[in-house]
């Protein structure tokens, strides 16, 4: 079976992954079959295999789960990762915009635009969940979504128009539902 | 147990275009058997999908029983450096079609490639202009 599986997330996350008197935890132990072990001190946390884990990729989806709240997700979302073609997409920001700490800032309030308006439009165009938090831009979604997504966010951190992504997006949309049509009569005939 | 229980490793490649599955004895020296989504879709845009790559691992896990192999410890690997650090959809589909076929799963590794600061991003200053 799978081993333990360790990774870090920030302090003030902690609170969030554990729950109050320890629901979510124990909520998403029981949805992933596996043990987690959390050190609030360090922020430290053990996700290991149970005897009744039957799945071998729990801990892994076990291990997203609790990254993706470490990334600012609220655990309702994360819980999201539990089904087979949604994934997580980290992108960190000084990756792109460098370390200065006014410029992270600016491109994180570009990205959320004013009420958070750009947020809104991407995940509303997309059908992905955003969390915009420290410095990393966090995506969960399916394959395709996500890929527009991110490359909507890219082009914003670029530093591109609003308006100009607004008009990439509804381009993408538009393409990936004419696609999906088009899957959808073409798999069962060209399958197999 | 009376014959020794013989144990190999699958090194899953994963991006968002292929899944390639390399399965090697236990040093990682000797190839045992490779698959990938492209040997068995017809068309470009299906090798990466959940459904090539689960082909491509049953198919992976009937070559490894002749051989007379019963579990595999499992490698997986995105394309790392300047590409995306999340494995593709082929990842955990393989990993499933692998136990479905009744092969016990070992250890789960990430082993992608991280850089500790190596070449720059594509893009340059003013980033892709189209």
């Amino acid at each position: 079976m799978p081993d333990t599986e360790y990774l870090k997330i920030p302090r003030e996350r902690v609170g969030v992954v554990i729950g109050k008197s320890g629901i979510t935890k124990d909520e998403i132990e029981n949805l992933t079959k596996t043990e987690i072990i959390v050190d609030s001190e360090a922020g430290t946390v053990a996700i290991s295999p149970t005897e009744e884990t039957e799945d071998p990729l729990s801990v892994w989806k076990a291990r997203y789960i609790v990254k993706a709240i470490g990334r600012g997700f609220n655990p309702e979302i994360s819980v999201k990762l539990m089904g087979d073609e949604t994934i997580l997409e980290i992108i960190n920001l000084p990756d792109y915009v460098g370390k200065s700490k006014k410029a992270i800032l600016r491109q994180k309030a570009r990205i959320i635009g004013k009420d958070g308006r750009t947020k809104d439009i991407i995940t509303d165009m997309t059908g992905v969940d955003i969390s915009i938090y420290g410095k990393t831009v966090a995506i969960i979604g399916d394959m395709e979504q996500i890929h527009i997504a991110k490359e909507a966010v890219e082009m914003i951190l670029n530093g591109v128009r609003h308006k100009t992504v607004y008009a990439f997006l509804e381009r993408k949309t538009r393409d990936m539902k004419i696609k999906q049509f088009h899957k959808m009569a073409k798999d069962e005939t060209d399958l197999i | 147990m009376a014959e020794k229980e013989k144990w190999g490793v699958a090194n899953v490649y994963s991006s968002f275009n292929n899944t390639i599955i390399t399965v090697t004895d236990i040093t990682g020296a000797e190839t045992i058997t490779q698959w990938s989504g492209g040997k068995v879709v017809r068309a470009d845009r299906q090798e990466s999908s959940p459904f090539a790559a689960m082909e491509a691992a049953t198919r992976a896990a009937e070559d490894v029983k002749e051989k007379g192999i019963i579990g595999l410890h499992i490698k997986v690997r995105a394309p790392g450096g300047n590409g995306p650090r999340t494995p593709g959809p082929g990842a955990q589909a393989t990993i499933r079609a692998l136990a479905r076929a009744g092969i016990r799963i070992g250890k789960i590794e990430d082993v992608t490639p991280i850089p500790h600061d190596g070449t720059g991003r594509p893009g340059g200053k003013r980033g892709r202009r189209v």
